[in-house]
């Protein structure tokens, strides 16, 4: 009874390195998140801070929540309204601002809603920085400002567009314009809408949206990947456009339908950014363990490392910074460019392929099949905390003799072929992920490793 | 001995000082336990003009958001003007976000009811002991509704107070008024009101941008500023209203404080004059508002000292008029609870009709001088020290409907424990300012309470 209780609130509250979040109308309450909210404030040491939100239909409240904890610790808020992640990173940096907060449950279902901490880097916190947060949270050790120190909710006129202005600096604007690419954008939406548009009239496009409306009722699930991209892949056939894109909620989060309506799995977004940055400016790359290898024969082409980390943009873009990255990223679709943007950035990464697209004058289609034939199988168990933690550990002990690297689960690598085991840091399940060289492997090593996680967990399956 | 608390949770709502006592975390958990309370639906909030309005109305925002209710956002509102929204448009209650007249670092919340009257005490305790279940009625993503902006409030509220008073008449007048709204809750609305009754305003303290120039509780001794002002411009009256706009003060044309008690009984007399009919006040009130009423041969009723148990015999004995002696006039037709600006238009139509200057229509009442003294005790001494002030008075004329009051034939004196601060109120009327002091003094020595007395 107790076990199961335990399990049913883990389902509903995730608190994470750079992000707390929930199921809103559970364990996601108004009095959690003015908590939160003042532990930011105070971690912010009472100074200006930048908030966003998403479209989701709990945004509003939970923005309410977090202004008002923030103004109770001397903050002054900058309110964008709705508007991206990375919109909210660039204010950050754009004001000199202690940091900020997203509101939003990213790829998450609409019944989730989370807040998405930003130091004054503008970068997610790291999880050293996540801690101290924590700390403060618990300790309840909150700043508590008298009246006279109370500062108002402010808004950044024209940021938008400053923040548009950044983004084309970094791209041959001229080479992309002169092609007059036809790009359709699916924005599942999100918050991303209008900036998305804007973005690609800068560069231009000829724009073809797709549920660009805001609404708290997304048209599909948010993650871009090939299961969600049907309308998206159907338009693509209709209009016959250069490059179809979709966009998660948050703008964090990209994929792409190429020219011929073929939608290609969210892995490809990464690969496709890259080989455009390191012909430009060679470094190394950093990503997950999760993440295709396809990466790897782009950092041979150029000579350059790719660096493994947990998964988890705060991870990920921790590492980014100390090696010094040119490009950092993961699988899902997230990619930074770390000297443009220090959050993964749907419209950035968009910028760069429209770019290679017109640097190769290749079609998104060619660019596709220059990358390595790989297959990958991504699948997941639901169990709860303790048993996926019993299926990782089982994991380990069977493939010992194979020195598996156990930096975040379980990865073990063959020739041609890898599997990953970890816990999500999401949600209470357990993700495996197998690629090889053919399909038939990829699928023979996932039905393996789903044998025997199943047997691991509930004692069954083999 | 321990800190005094700056936290009271009562029948009059949560009170508590911003940065100390009163925490967004209190707020939102209150403000869940009022939308479980009066249901999911619109809920009017509106705010005062303390700096601390934005912290805590967020914080009622996401309370209220989480259990279902439709927040409806009127911005800075006088809070009868909010009073009367609720009741005009059906919400289900209304939170007002003001400390009335306490001092700038206070803030507050009061709740109503549909019918836009603060909760009966019996609807008080049902929802502190909602409160402190902790338990509230969350709803998922899909019974969210996000607030709604209405800036229509103090129209509404200017329509509803000019169709109860002669306005023509009152034009016609052509008053020089000078308003001091304590750059509070009011301070857009009020001069714009005056205006419309064809008067020409000389404004004070309007911007709700700006700090309180002074303690917003319109006693004499905060309102220098303004009785200058009125001698200077040779105004016909002047105006000062609390922070949010229930209490109103008025200056006579020589630039004197008439005394806050003054307000309502001014407005008695003008309504008895109208109509006769019962008048409804608390046993604080000045016993103006008896030798007034006894002038028309109308009933008083008295009630314990909040304007809602005022409210609720009002409407029990169909009174017209009745208020607090604290310069909070009622006048159910219009608006069932105290309202400044109720109070504005019929005194100015009380001058008006009589075609007399504001210190004539004074000397038509009788004079007598209040004295209101506090004494700081703990809680737990409030009783004993009632008790002990009871026996002291025995054998004579006793009133226990709130603390004890003694009266004699021309005064009176009484003791009760606040609703809103750990002290005991002493209260004494008499006809110079001597005797009320002297029954003050005595009444404070026979509470016992000596160390801090006085």
């Amino acid at each position: 009874m107790i076990a199961s209780l335990h399990a049913d609130t883990l389902r509903q509250l995730k608190i994470g390195t750079s992000w707390l979040r929930g199921v809103v109308g559970e364990a996601l309450t108004p009095e959690l998140v003015v908590d939160f909210a003042c532990a930011f404030g105070t971690w912010c040491d009472g100074g200006t801070v930048v908030v966003g939100r998403d479209t989701r239909a709990s945004s509003p409240l939970l923005r309410a929540a977090v202004v008002s904890g923030l103004m109770s610790c001397g903050c002054e808020v900058v309110d964008l309204g709705v508007c991206s992640t990375p919109l909210v990173s660039f204010a950050v940096r754009e004001r000199g601002a202690a940091g900020g907060i997203s509101i939003t449950g990213s790829h998450n279902s609409a019944r989730w809603n989370a807040l998405k901490f930003l130091g004054p880097d503008g970068a997610l916190l790291n999880a050293v920085l996540s801690e101290e947060l924590l700390d403060i949270y618990h300790a309840s050790a909150f700043i508590q400002a008298g009246w006279q120190n109370l500062r108002k909710i402010v808004s950044a006129p024209g940021v938008l567009d400053r923040y548009l202005d950044h983004l084309v600096a970094g791209l041959n604007v001229e080479r992309i314009r002169a092609r007059e690419y036809r790009v359709a954008i699916d924005l599942c939406n999100g918050a991303c809408g209008s900036a998305a548009t804007a973005f690609l009239t800068r560069l231009g496009c000829r724009v073809f949206p797709l549920n660009e409306e805001p609404s708290g009722e997304f048209a599909h699930a948010p993650a871009p990947s090939p299961a969600n991209m049907r309308q998206l892949a159907a338009l693509m056939r209709c209009l016959g456009a250069d490059l179809g894109a979709a966009i998660n909620i948050d703008g964090d989060r990209i994929g792409f339908v190429t020219n011929e309506g073929v939608p290609l799995s969210e892995e490809y977004a990464l690969p496709l950014a890259a080989r455009n940055v390191l012909a430009k400016e060679p470094g190394p790359i950093v990503t997950t363990y999760s993440t295709s290898s396809m990466i790897d024969a782009i950092a041979r082409e150029y000579g350059q490392d790719v660096i493994r980390t947990s998964v988890g943009e705060g991870y990920v873009m921790d590492r980014a910074f100390a090696e010094g990255a040119v490009i950092a990223g993961e699988g899902s679709g997230g990619i930074a460019f770390p000297r443009i943007t220090p959050t993964f950035d749907a419209l950035a990464t968009l910028g760069v392929v429209l770019e290679e697209m017109a640097r190769t004058g290749k079609s998104v289609a060619e660019l596709a099949a220059m990358l390595p034939a790989r297959a990958m199988r991504k699948g997941e168990l639901g169990a709860a905390p303790d048993v996926v933690y019993r299926v990782v550990e089982g994991f380990r002990k069977k493939y010992a003799a194979l020195g598996p690297n156990t930096a975040d689960g379980v990865r073990i690598d063959w020739p041609g072929a890898w599997l990953h085991v970890r816990a999500s840091n999401t949600e209470p399940l357990l993700r495996v992920i197998t690629e090889a060289d053919t399909a038939e492997r990829a699928e023979e090593l996932f039905e393996e490793a789903m044998t025997l996680a199943r047997r691991l967990a509930f004692g069954v399956g083999m | 001995m321990r800190r005094p608390l700056s936290l009271k949770i009562g029948i009059s709502g949560v009170r508590g000082v911003v940065g100390d006592s009163l925490t967004p975390q209190l707020v939102t958990a209150f403000s869940a336990a009022f939308g479980a309370h009066v249901g999911a639906g619109p809920i009017v909030i509106g705010t005062d003009s303390r700096p601390s309005r934005d912290m805590v109305k967020q914080a009622a925002i996401a309370g209220l958001m989480s259990v279902g209710c439709a927040p409806i956002d009127l911005g800075i509102v006088p809070v009868p003007a909010l009073q009367l929204y609720v009741r005009q448009s059906g919400a289900f209650g209304g939170i007002c976000i003001t400390a009335s007249h306490n001092p700038i670092e206070w803030n507050a919340l009061k709740f109503f009811g549909p019918d836009g009257i603060l909760l009966r005490p019996n609807q008080a305790v049902e929802l502190t002991d909602l409160y402190h279940q902790g338990v509230y009625p969350r709803v998922t993503y899909r019974d969210l509704t996000d607030v709604k902006e209405d800036h229509t409030a103090a129209v509404r509220h200017h329509r509803a107070v000019l169709g109860a008073v002669d306005v023509e008449r009152i034009r016609a007048r052509r008053f020089r008024v000078v308003v001091d709204c304590c750059n509070g809750a009011a301070s857009r609305s009020t001069p714009a009101f005056l205006r419309s009754l064809g008067c020409e305003v000389v404004e004070m303290f309007t911007d709700p941008e700006q700090p309180f120039p002074h303690n917003p509780e319109p006693l004499p001794e905060n309102i220098g500023a303004l009785c200058n002002r009125v001698k200077e411009v040779g105004a016909h009256i002047g105006f000062v209203q609390d922070a949010d706009a229930d209490r109103l003060a008025v200056v006579n044309e020589r630039g004197e404080p008439l005394g806050e008690e003054c307000t309502l009984a001014l407005v008695v007399r003008h309504m008895l004059r109208k109509q006769v009919g019962p008048v409804v006040v608390n046993v604080s009130t000045s016993r103006m508002v008896d030798d007034v009423a006894a002038e028309f041969g109308a009933p008083v009723y008295r009630t314990r000292v909040g304007e809602v148990n005022v409210v609720e015999k009002m409407l029990e004995v169909n009174a017209q008029v009745g208020g607090e002696g604290n310069g909070g006039v009622i006048v159910p037709a219009i608006n069932p609870c105290r309202d400044s600006f109720v109070g504005m238009a019929f005194l100015l139509e009380s001058l008006a009709h009589e075609g007399c200057s504001i210190s004539q229509l004074r000397s038509r009442i009788p004079e007598y001088v209040i004295v209101k003294e506090k004494v700081d005790v703990s809680a737990r001494e409030i009783a004993p020290a009632l008790r002990r002030f009871q026996e002291a008075y025995r054998g004579e004329r006793l009133d226990l409907t709130d603390g004890v009051k003694v009266m004699w034939e021309d005064r009176w004196v009484q003791a009760r424990g606040s609703n809103t601060e750990p002290i005991i109120r002493v209260t004494a009327e008499a006809p110079t300012e001597d005797l009320a002091r002297q029954l003050a003094a005595e009444a404070i020595a026979r509470l016992q309470v000596g160390h801090n007395g006085a």
